[in-house]
């Protein structure tokens, strides 16, 4: 009798669900993984079996880890320089401010633009208005377009991420601090030296759950970028920018490589997959601890 | 005390005017493209190259012809349309499915339901790239179901799944109580009965988050249905807006136009749900 | 609260029909300025009154698709279709590729979602790469005798139907010339890359400061400059086979390359005058249209394909320009000082995999339709704005730039060479000449790069 009712649950709240997911993200994954194995270009009638050479091509292709290697950097980057601002701003948004609601719908608006129009859009803005603003004003940090310098192009990079990616993370630590209680916020609202160890001692454990969900986010996202990279510095200036997910469409793609940019994307997953898990598992003893 | 009150008073105050400061510098940087955008959007291309900061002095009076070329270009009302069916009823089931088989997971700690959780996790971090073709083969060269807007709201259910389970499985193990379930069933309810009439409410506040969270990645989607939607009468708004990006050089005061019209419906989407958003996540945040 | 969240959405409300109203309204409101040069221009005339194509009346309702991957005729060819569609009652879908994707990744992906275009416009190398395995034979068709020499084969038989000719070379603005020097300016009179330089040189003398653009982009420098290294090695596309096969085998060594260094020296030339030197990689591919239409550049390294960027700068039909060969050395008996470069750029793909008889018959009248009916004619020259490949299309294009570009091919003054490179050529090599462009890396290690990559072809 339990059992069956267990089974009529299953069926009823987890099975649609579930088959939505697995048709659409984790068959054609099973299905992409066995095809690293194959010889198939994308285009071929036929697909033969050939072992792990498409890994092996995978190990020679120098420039898919050094893409790895920038993609690290850029994680790190994006994911501390989000998650501080954020949360600096989710305080601030829940200090009772006037007009803080105006200012949570503005924080979260960069969000309401897609992907590659937004990379085109702050292209224009740093190869256009910023060049624009060094003529007239004289200043040096805009004297040449930030995209055609490697640092630079970097640095415009992770801007642009940290500028899209925290609107998502502020409305998630606006929604941790309003679950705080009301005495643990007041205790938050006082400031000076004591207000800042409070705010490590007594907020920040607090709000573990919500950064754990956030440092998530951010690391998966970064680590996907994709959209933006295409868009803003297309790699460039001279293949300086070009991260993993980038590299590895170029290469099933413009290099016609289609076995070894799946292998690529495999080994991606697997780096990322092995990150996060790390990521989750030491922020959740935090919590526990906490 | 009452001295003290007083300086504590004073302080917030100032503080708070930083705070306010700080906050409106942010907000200007924060907006900074998106003010470009709506300045560039009634400007012609050769303003926007050469002046991109002039505010309307070197053109002859207010232009909209942007819009106007946007507009019919895109044929927007057919791709408002498309957009609205399909982000509207892969919101609705994404949200609906996801709180389900979250709600489930968490109170049923079994096998399954574990191993289920982990797999979506880690799913979050598949590239799509690895499993774009693999996708199309399997849907469009064994099952032929292409091109139809059912296929690509099916899809956008099933990939944005991971990232809402997880979101509910995180609010319902934090925020729902057991006991008022367990009151439910005492009354007779079935779990069905008690999941839609106890639980569903008290997930307002994250239904409303994900409701803005989905329907903000399918309205703005464009990978996806340009693999799925090759038919010109379904297309959605972003894919409407192709031919604006030339092979050698963008129309840019066409497509800032094109932006501002895709993501005007969205935005008014936005100001009206904020408040329940917002306000909906204190209610839910109350024990 | 409830109240305010209606307040709002009727607020929501008003400013969605405001806008509505207000963008259908304003066409009427701010009726087109005529000095207005961003206008879009006017439809181009098209005599439909002679029609003496055979339809076959068989292929009625049949219905087939184009993909395109040549943005700047997706209107031109929608056009097309539309006309075709009222003469034989085919109906062709015009598909456009997006920029964000590339042409063969389009079409890969819809051969594996079982629904690929009937046709597809494609680069060479896409068509070579597909060829056998998805396209339908055309060695056959009535036209392949009309574009002789604009024809690639893949094992003696072909497989794709050239859609354009495209040339490239040293754009020149003729008016700005004149007026900076005082005098009539021939273009014939520069010969030598000496005399280019002393050309520049009285520019400069002139007022010009900078009188040279060169794009950033990397199919620019990557494909259109350094692929000159190749195709300039006798001007056929066979000699640049042996070129490439030679570098490629290790036998030649690209620093012994003659050309190469050649090629460099007049980069070098292009670089030393670059109007934005200052920031090479800044430079802006829309602002180069407008510099060299305003005057303030009076070359542009590009094509005959950067016309609708020009017309948008202000450039109009009967304006004066026209390109120069990029000039290789002092030799004015080089071939490489005389002529352009104008070869076959855009195929068009039959698919022989899914498409039924019916569809393949439909798909080749329609091109036929290109080659051989007066509508059709027209409209590839006049409404798509190209080059034709095919000798009995007897309209010329109208714009300068492929007006002179045609020209060149009648008089003979122009070399057919396309070289045949792995698709990633231009995206990897033109991220070496990004850096030697920047100045950030000297000769030899832009010629170890090239080297490199050939070493894993």
């Amino acid at each position: 009798m339990e059992s069956k009712k267990k089974g009529k649950d299953f069926c009823i709240f987890a099975l649609p669900g579930m088959f939505c997911f697995f048709a659409v993200v984790i068959i054609p994954f099973l299905y992409g993984v066995y095809l690293t194995f194959t010889d198939w270009d994308g285009v071929a009638q036929t697909k033969n079996f050939i072992g792990f050479s498409n890994f092996i091509g995978v190990v020679r292709d120098g420039q898919f880890w050094l893409s790895l290697l920038l993609t690290f950097r850029y994680v790190i980057v994006v994911v501390i320089l989000v998650n501080v601002l954020a949360f600096a701003i989710a305080w601030l948004l829940t200090r009772g401010i006037k007009g803080q609601n105006f200012f949570r719908a503005g924080f979260f608006t960069p969000n309401l633009i897609g992907g590659i129009v937004l990379g085109y859009i702050w292209q224009f803005v740093f190869s256009r208005v910023f060049v624009n603003i060094g003529e007239s004003t004289g200043w040096k940090l805009f004297e040449i377009s930030w995209l055609s310098e490697p640092n630079k192009a970097f640095a415009a990079l992770v801007l642009v991420s940290v500028w899209q990616l925290s609107g998502y993370m502020i409305l998630i630590y606006v929604a941790g601090f309003m679950g705080l209680s009301e005495d643990v916020l007041e205790a938050a609202s006082i400031d000076g030296a004591a207000g800042w160890a409070k705010l490590k001692n007594i907020i920040m454990p607090l709000m573990m759950s919500s950064i754990t969900i956030c440092l998530f986010l951010t690391l998966s996202r970064a680590f996907m970028v994709y959209d933006v990279n295409l868009s803003l510095t297309a790699g460039g200036p001279y293949g300086t920018t070009e991260m993993a997910a980038m590299h590895v469409y170029e290469k099933a793609f413009t290099s016609r490589q289609f076995g070894v940019g799946q292998a690529e994307a495999l080994i991606l997953f697997i780096v990322v997959a092995c990150i996060s898990g790390l990521q989750v598992y030491l922020t959740k003893k935090q919590e526990v601890e906490a | 005390m009452m001295k003290q009150t007083e300086v504590g008073g004073t302080r917030k105050k100032v503080t708070n005017s930083l705070a306010i400061a700080a906050l409106v510098v942010l907000f200007i940087a924060y907006m900074f493209p998106f003010i470009m955008v709506v300045i560039n959007s009634l400007k012609q291309k050769r303003d926007i190259i050469k002046s991109p900061f002039s505010w309307l002095y070197t053109i002859k009076g207010l232009s909209f012809d942007n819009f106007v070329k946007a507009f019919t270009q895109m044929d927007f009302l057919n791709a408002f349309k498309n957009s609205l069916f399909v982000t509207v009823s892969a919101t609705f089931l994404v949200t609906l499915l996801a709180a389900m088989l979250a709600y489930y997971i968490v109170r049923n700690k079994n096998v399954i339901s574990g191993a289920t959780f982990a797999l979506m996790v880690a799913s979050m971090i598949i590239p799509f790239q690895a499993i774009m073709i693999p996708l199309v083969s399997i849907y469009g060269g064994t099952l032929n179901i292409l091109n139809h807007r059912l296929t690509l709201i099916f899809m956008h259910t099933g990939f944005s799944m991971a990232m809402s389970v997880f979101m509910f499985h995180g609010f319902v193990r934090g925020n729902v109580p057991i006991a008022l379930e367990e009151a439910a069933y005492l009354e007779g309810c079935t779990h069905t009965q008690t999941f839609f009439k106890i639980v569903l409410p008290l997930l307002k506040p994250i239904i409303s988050t994900m409701v803005i969270l989905n329907s903000l990645a399918f309205w703005n989607d464009f990978l996806l249905p340009s693999l799925v939607l090759t038919d010109k009468k379904l297309l959605t708004l972003p894919l409407s807006t192709y031919s604006f990006y030339g092979t050698y050089s963008a129309d840019y005061g066409t497509i800032m136009a094109g932006l501002l019209l895709c993501v005007l419906p969205i935005l008014i989407l936005y100001v009206v749900l904020q408040k329940q958003i917002i306000g909906g996540v204190v209610a839910g945040a109350v024990k | 609260m409830k109240r305010k969240v209606k307040g709002k959405a009727v607020a929501a409300a008003l400013i969605l029909t405001l806008t509505v109203t207000g963008l259908t309204g304003c066409t009427f409101g701010f009726a087109s300025d005529p000095d207005d040069p961003n206008q879009v221009e006017e439809k181009v005339e098209i005599d439909t009154s002679i029609d003496t194509f055979s339809y076959d009346s068989a292929l009625k309702g049949t219905s087939i698709t184009l993909m395109n991957s040549k943005a700047e005729i997706q209107v031109a060819l929608e056009e097309m279709a539309v006309v075709f569609e009222e003469k034989s009652g085919v109906h062709v879908e015009v598909m456009p590729v997006t920029d964000g994707d590339s042409p063969y990744t389009k079409v890969v992906s819809l051969y594996n979602s079982g629904n690929p275009p009937t046709l597809s416009i494609l680069d060479t190398t896409d068509v070579i790469a597909l060829a056998q395995e998805k396209a339908e034979d055309l060695s056959a068709e009535e036209w392949t005798k009309e574009a002789e020499g604009y024809l690639t084969e893949v094992n003696g038989k072909v497989y794709g139907f050239p859609l354009c000719i495209e040339g490239r070379g040293l754009i020149y603005n003729k008016a700005v010339i004149e007026q900076a020097l005082g005098e009539t300016f021939d273009p014939a009179s520069i010969k030598t890359q000496e005399e280019f330089t002393a050309l520049l040189d009285r520019l400069v003398a002139a007022g010009i400061e900078r009188p040279v653009s060169m794009a950033k982009e990397d199919w620019s420098l990557g494909a259109h400059q350094l692929q000159y290294i190749y195709e300039t090695y006798d001007g056929t596309s066979e000699g640049a086979q042996q070129v490439i096969e030679q570098i490629k085998s290790g036998e030649l060594q690209v620093e012994d390359h003659q050309r190469m260094t050649e090629f460099l020296n007049t980069f070098d030339i292009l670089k030393k005058y670059n109007v934005a030197k200052g920031d090479p990689l800044g430079a802006d591919y829309d602002e180069m249209a407008i510099d060299l239409a305003d005057g303030k550049t009076a070359f542009w390294f590009n094509g005959n394909w950067a016309w609708p960027n020009l017309k948008e700068a202000g450039a109009k039909n009967e304006d004066a320009y026209g390109l120069l060969p990029y000039f290789l050395n002092n030799d004015e008996n080089d071939f490489a000082n005389q002529m352009i470069q104008g070869s076959p750029s855009k195929q068009v793909m039959l698919d022989g995999q899914v498409a039924d008889e019916k569809q393949k018959a439909a798909a080749k009248e329609f091109l036929n339709w290109i080659v051989y009916s007066e509508i059709g004619q027209q409209m590839l020259v006049k409404t798509c704005n190209v080059i034709p490949p095919f000798k009995n299309n007897p309209y010329e294009p109208e714009d300068p730039l492929s007006r002179d570009i045609y020209e060149h091919v009648q008089n003979g003054t122009a070399f057919n060479a396309s070289a045949i490179v792995p698709n990633d050529h231009w995206a990897v090599l033109g991220a070496a000449m990004q850096k030697y462009l920047a100045d950030r890396c000297d000769r030899a290690e832009l010629m170890a790069a090239i080297e490199e990559y050939w070493s894993q072809q």
